[in-house]
């Protein structure tokens, strides 16, 4: 039952994945967990514990052995592709270590393709992706494509096109992984201004630390098992977010 | 350091094993289609050489007079020249026998009582109960047939062959059956021998002979003799080696031969373009491995050489792949061969199994690695050229296309400005080497636009494919703008195929007007019957007596006894139309394109002066006023040009002539065709069933109506063109195969670029439609860019290679509806391309995708 306060936007009732036929990989293992609306939470642990592949089921990208994830209240699995498609579109927003642009389009192209894929006019379409470009500071790069951009901008680039649509979450798998810290943290703070802004679900994959302690509250996998859950140093509501 | 890189090499190809099967594939169909011309031709030519061989027997020289034959008394001449150890009279035809799917039959008629001395005629002594038939084959109702054509008529000793004679179908006993070895197996046992003086009559000979075959004593050489015979024989008898006699046939095989290997080369330069794509695609995928290689002291030279050495290894591949297809296809390339010049030539040598040739090998090899390294020259320079330390800092720092530092489109355009000015201006004959040179740079020239070109097409196309198709037609059309090399590799290989398609049709289409013209102002008689079902026949003629009983019957007015043959002029044979000018300019109007038509009616029934073609004036350079002269069996004629007129009998040029004038100088009074006219009012189709009736059974005519008649000649100008019909069909094969291979190619190697579409919400069927519509933008800006170089080659075609070829100009035709017909098929060719790879491209696994990266 969802509080008064804060509804659950992502609920996981005892997830697991699982690859293979022969020899049986458990990537999940029976994972529940509630992410409340506003919420930041960091998920960390080594690799192999299942970060990645949580992301992937929040997303829509997996489906899950067993168990149910639910987005807003709506159970993924009960979605045909397309609608499931629609629903990353727009309600999620996504966000990669490694910016996962497209190389033959401009920044501004790039930002607004989920609207053109959407069926968005490209002048309305370009008109948001300039504004939202403006917002993650890059406005004056609009025409540049990513080969033409550092690596900080690249990830601007790509938060401009998680979030064209305002979705009320966006999943981050180790956004600043492939950064120095200086642009790392850079990155971690346009987070934590953009979450100030659009009060968004924030579920960051990281193993770093200091990004974790961006968020308000800390997860640990271990061999696909929810190992601890913990608030962050943050609090939510207060000046630095995630 | 060189073997740790050949390792490299390996396990990234290894890694990408359909991207090279593609390629090789490009490799080998162009490899293949070379290697199968080469044996295919050399193989004909053999046969054909062999065939020569059996035919002149122990001959070292050959006495001839054209096609229009020579007096008898010459053999006197022959033989008193001293060196001639023997001299034997042939005449020589094809005949048609009246049995179902006959064919053709060589008759060849000789002196049985000598002729042995030059040949080797073997006989089956089970088959003869005479002895040997040739001591009773002066007998003139005579013939020996070969066991071949014995066997596959159901003929044996005794049995009546019917044949078609000047002197109407006769029936001749079969007196010998020869062994199918030596001369019996010439034509593959389409020949049959009988007595000369036989054949002399019923073919219409009179006292002339065709041939005489000369043994030359061997203390002597064959060329003093040759020299002797030609000062003892008149101007216009002809003393050649027996090995020239199958030049007429060589030559149309070796024309043939050429145009597929044009064929090959298109499809080596569209192998080319999937080199070149390949190879662009490897280079973007392994721009971080090249970063490595780089920062772990590999120098750029090493890097270039080894995507070159890869290239060299694919060209190998691929070539001797091509070399083993191409072996087989030969088999195919020499029966199409065989039957377009047997079409042309009657009879013609059955060629036999493919020869390999170690040489052809080894050229087809050197095409193959030659096109694969052109193609990967650019790539593998490109990658040598990447900055290390950028290649190593992530993922997006692909190398941008910084090859060939020049303003490509207006160097491009001035390029081809330059080709087109060079057609233009200069002289038709300044040698083929620089007017295919003119060519080249119109290639060139465009190959240099063409990344540009499809750009600026893809923003012209942008607004259409929003309209129609939403914003999955605009992306598809930005994904073929913002990857030029991708596009340009898969418009390059468009480009090349069908612009040569489109040249081809316009240059049949142009070539086909001009003759429609020509024969719709000269065919105006009302009926035609002609000697052959062929263009002409060479050895079989009507008499005059025949054309007098076509003349008595009911409805005809008059008619003219037409003869065509062939003679000797600068070295070449042109063609001579023998009409009676009277008759014939009483129907023809403002048929003289250049000259006094009216002094030209007046002279030419007269035996005053020639007309001769506009090919001819431009070939031989005789204008009207000129004094032309042609050797004949009597002396040189001598006689002024009154007149050109437009006649494409040959592409050698024509020469009309009144017949009188003909007779008395060739001593030859055959026809060849009856231009019959009738009274007015009468039908046509009733004549010419009356004409088909007077002839039946006896003659072996082929009577037309003129609506008939003409269509039958456009007809067999398109036969002509099958060639390069069949040439269009290779190369829209080609263009297919091409266009198939680089968008697979492309589409297989965009999966990150799909993956990351489809993880930020792009659907399935939007990622579908976007493949899909990608390679229609790019098969439309494909088609409009082969009609660029289609209308430049045409531009070529119709100016620079008719004028060498044939001697004229012909006027420029644009191939609109060719376009038009092409376009839907290119379109279903690139979505059927793209269906594979675009379901693929929906199947994807995303995390897989984006996970690899």
């Amino acid at each position: 039952m969802e509080s008064e306060k804060a509804r659950s936007l992502v609920r996981l009732e005892h997830v697991s994945r699982s690859y293979g036929s022969g020899k049986v990989v458990h990537a999940l293992r029976d994972v529940s967990l509630d992410v409340e609306a506003g919420q930041r939470a960091a998920i960390m642990g080594p690799s192999g514990s299942g970060k990645t592949t949580l992301l992937n089921l929040i997303c829509g990208l997996d489906t899950a052995t067993s168990g149910v994830v639910k987005i807003d209240g709506v159970d993924l699995s009960s979605l045909d592709d397309d609608i499931r498609t629609r629903l990353r579109r727009e309600k999620i927003g996504m966000i990669f270590q490694t910016f996962n642009l497209l190389l033959t389009l401009s920044a501004l192209e790039n930002v607004s393709l989920p609207l053109r894929l959407q069926g968005t006019s490209r002048r309305e379409a370009e008109s948001r992706g300039q504004s939202m470009l403006e917002r993650v500071g890059l406005i004056d790069r609009a025409s540049h494509r990513p080969d033409e951009l550092s690596g900080g901008e690249r990830q601007r680039v790509a938060i401009g096109r998680a979030l064209i649509f305002s979705p009320p979450l966006l999943l981050a798998d180790e956004p600043t992984g492939n950064l120095d810290s200086t642009t790392g943290e850079e990155i971690l703070e346009l987070l934590d201004s953009l979450h100030r802004e659009y009060n968004m679900t924030i579920i960051l994959v990281t193993h770093n630390m200091m990004a974790a302690a961006h968020c308000d509250r800390v997860l640990t996998l271990r061999d696909g098992a929810i190992f601890d859950d913990k608030p962050g140093r943050m609090t939510t509501g207060g000046g630095r977010a995630c | 350091m060189l073997k740790a890189l050949t390792f490299i090499s390996l396990r990234e190809w290894q890694a990408h094993k359909f991207r090279m099967a593609l390629t090789i594939v490009g490799i080998t169909l162009g490899v293949s289609v070379y290697f199968a011309i080469r044996t295919a031709n050399t193989t004909l030519l053999d046969s054909l050489k062999l065939t020569v061989e059996k035919l002149a027997g122990k001959a070292t020289l050959q006495v001839t007079a054209g096609e229009s034959g020579f007096p008898e008394q010459l053999l006197d001449i022959v033989r008193a020249t001293p060196g001639v150890e023997n001299a034997e009279p042939v005449i020589e035809v094809v005949a048609r026998p009246a049995l179902e799917g006959a064919g053709n039959l060589l008759i060849l008629g000789i002196d049985a009582a000598d002729d042995q001395k030059l040949r080797e005629y073997q006989f089956d002594p089970s088959q003869t109960v005479i002895g040997n038939p040739l001591d009773y084959i002066s007998k003139t109702n005579s013939i020996m047939i070969t066991q071949s054509f014995a066997d596959r008529h159901g003929l044996k000793i005794g049995d009546n062959l019917p044949l078609y004679t000047n002197q109407g179908k006769q029936e001749f006993e079969v007196l010998g059956i020869f062994k199918p070895s030596g001369i019996g197996e010439v034509f593959g046992g389409q020949i049959a021998v009988m007595d000369i003086y036989a054949a002399q009559y019923v073919f219409n000979r009179g006292n002339n002979f065709d041939r005489i075959d000369v043994k030359t004593d061997p203390n002597t050489t064959a060329e003093t003799v040759q020299q002797r015979l030609r000062e003892r024989l008149p101007a216009g008898i002809e003393v050649i080696r027996p090995v020239n006699r199958g030049k007429n046939i060589e030559n149309a095989v070796a024309t043939m031969s050429q145009g597929f290997l044009l064929t090959s080369l298109i499809a080596l330069l569209v192998a080319v373009f999937i080199v070149f794509n390949a190879f662009s695609i490897a280079v973007n995928q392994r721009w971080k491995e090249i970063g490595i290689l780089r920062a772990l002291g590999v120098e750029r030279s090493r890097v270039e050489r080894m995507f070159l050495g890869e290239a060299a290894l694919i060209g190998a591949i691929g070539s001797f792949v091509g070399v083993g297809v191409g072996f087989v296809l030969a088999v195919g390339a020499n029966k199409i061969m065989s039957g377009i010049a047997a079409t042309t030539y009657g009879v013609l040598p059955t060629p036999g199994p493919p020869i390999f040739r170690v040489d052809y090998g080894f050229e087809a090899l050197v095409l193959g690695v030659g096109a694969s390294l052109a193609g990967s020259w650019l790539p593998a320079r490109s990658a040598s050229h990447l900055d290390p330390a950028l290649a190593l800092h992530n993922i997006e720092s692909r190398h941008k296309d910084v090859i060939l530092k020049l303003a490509k489109l207006p160097v491009g355009m001035a390029v081809v400005a330059a080709g087109l000015a060079l057609i233009a201006f200069t002289a038709p004959r300044v040698g083929v080497v620089f007017q295919l040179g003119y060519a080249g740079l119109i290639l060139l020239g465009l190959v240099l636009m063409l990344p540009k070109l499809a750009e600026l097409m893809g923003y012209l196309l942008r607004p259409v494919m929003d309209r129609v198709f939403g914003s999955e037609g605009v992306l598809a059309v930005d994904s073929m703008i913002r990857a030029p090399l991708r596009t340009t590799a898969v418009v390059g290989a468009l480009m090349i195929g069908l612009g040569f398609v489109f040249a081809t049709g316009a240059f049949i289409h142009s070539q086909k007007r001009v003759v429609v013209r020509s024969i719709n102002s000269e065919l105006t008689s009302d009926i035609y019957v002609a000697a052959t079902d062929l263009t002409r026949s060479r050895t079989y003629h009507f008499s005059e007596e025949l054309g007098q009983r076509i003349a008595a019957v009911p409805g005809v007015k008059s008619i003219e006894n037409l003869r065509l043959t062939f003679v000797p002029y600068g070295g070449d044979n042109v063609a001579l139309i023998a009409i009676e000018m009277d008759g014939w300019f009483a129907r023809v109007r403002d048929i003289v394109e250049e000259g006094d038509e009216a002094r030209a009616r007046e002279l030419m029934p007269m035996g005053e002066g020639f007309l001769i073609s506009l090919n001819f004036s431009t070939r031989w350079n005789v204008r009207v006023g000129d004094n032309l002269q042609l050797e004949t069996p009597m002396g040189t004629l001598s006689r002024p040009v009154l007149g050109v007129i437009e006649d494409y009998t040959s592409e050698k040029g024509t020469v009309l002539v009144d017949r009188q004038l003909y007779k008395t100088y060739w001593q030859d009074n055959a026809v060849d065709f009856f231009d019959v006219n009738l009274e007015p009012g009468v039908d046509q189709e009733a004549v010419k069933s009356d004409i088909q009736r007077a002839l039946a059974g006896n003659h072996r005519a082929f009577v037309y109506t003129n609506g008939e008649y003409k269509r039958w000649i456009i007809s067999v100008v398109d036969q002509f063109f099958t060639l390069n019909y069949t040439q269009m069909a290779v190369a829209i094969f080609v263009a297919a195969i091409g266009i198939i291979n680089t968008l697979i190619i492309s589409v297989t190697e965009r999966r990150r670029e799909i993956g990351i579409i489809r993880a930020i919400g792009g659907l399935r069927r939007q990622v579908r439609n976007m493949v899909l519509l990608e390679a229609v933008a790019i098969a439309i800006v494909g088609i409009v860019t082969a009609v660029i170089k289609g209308v430049c080659d045409t531009y070529f075609l119709v100016n620079t290679a008719s004028a060498v070829l044939a001697g004229y100009t012909i006027p420029f035709y644009f191939p609109g509806w060719l376009i038009l017909q092409t376009t839907p098929l290119v379109i279903i060719i690139g979505l059927v391309a793209a269906w594979w790879p675009a379901r693929n491209a929906v199947n994807l696994n995303v995390i897989e995708v984006l996970g690899a990266e």
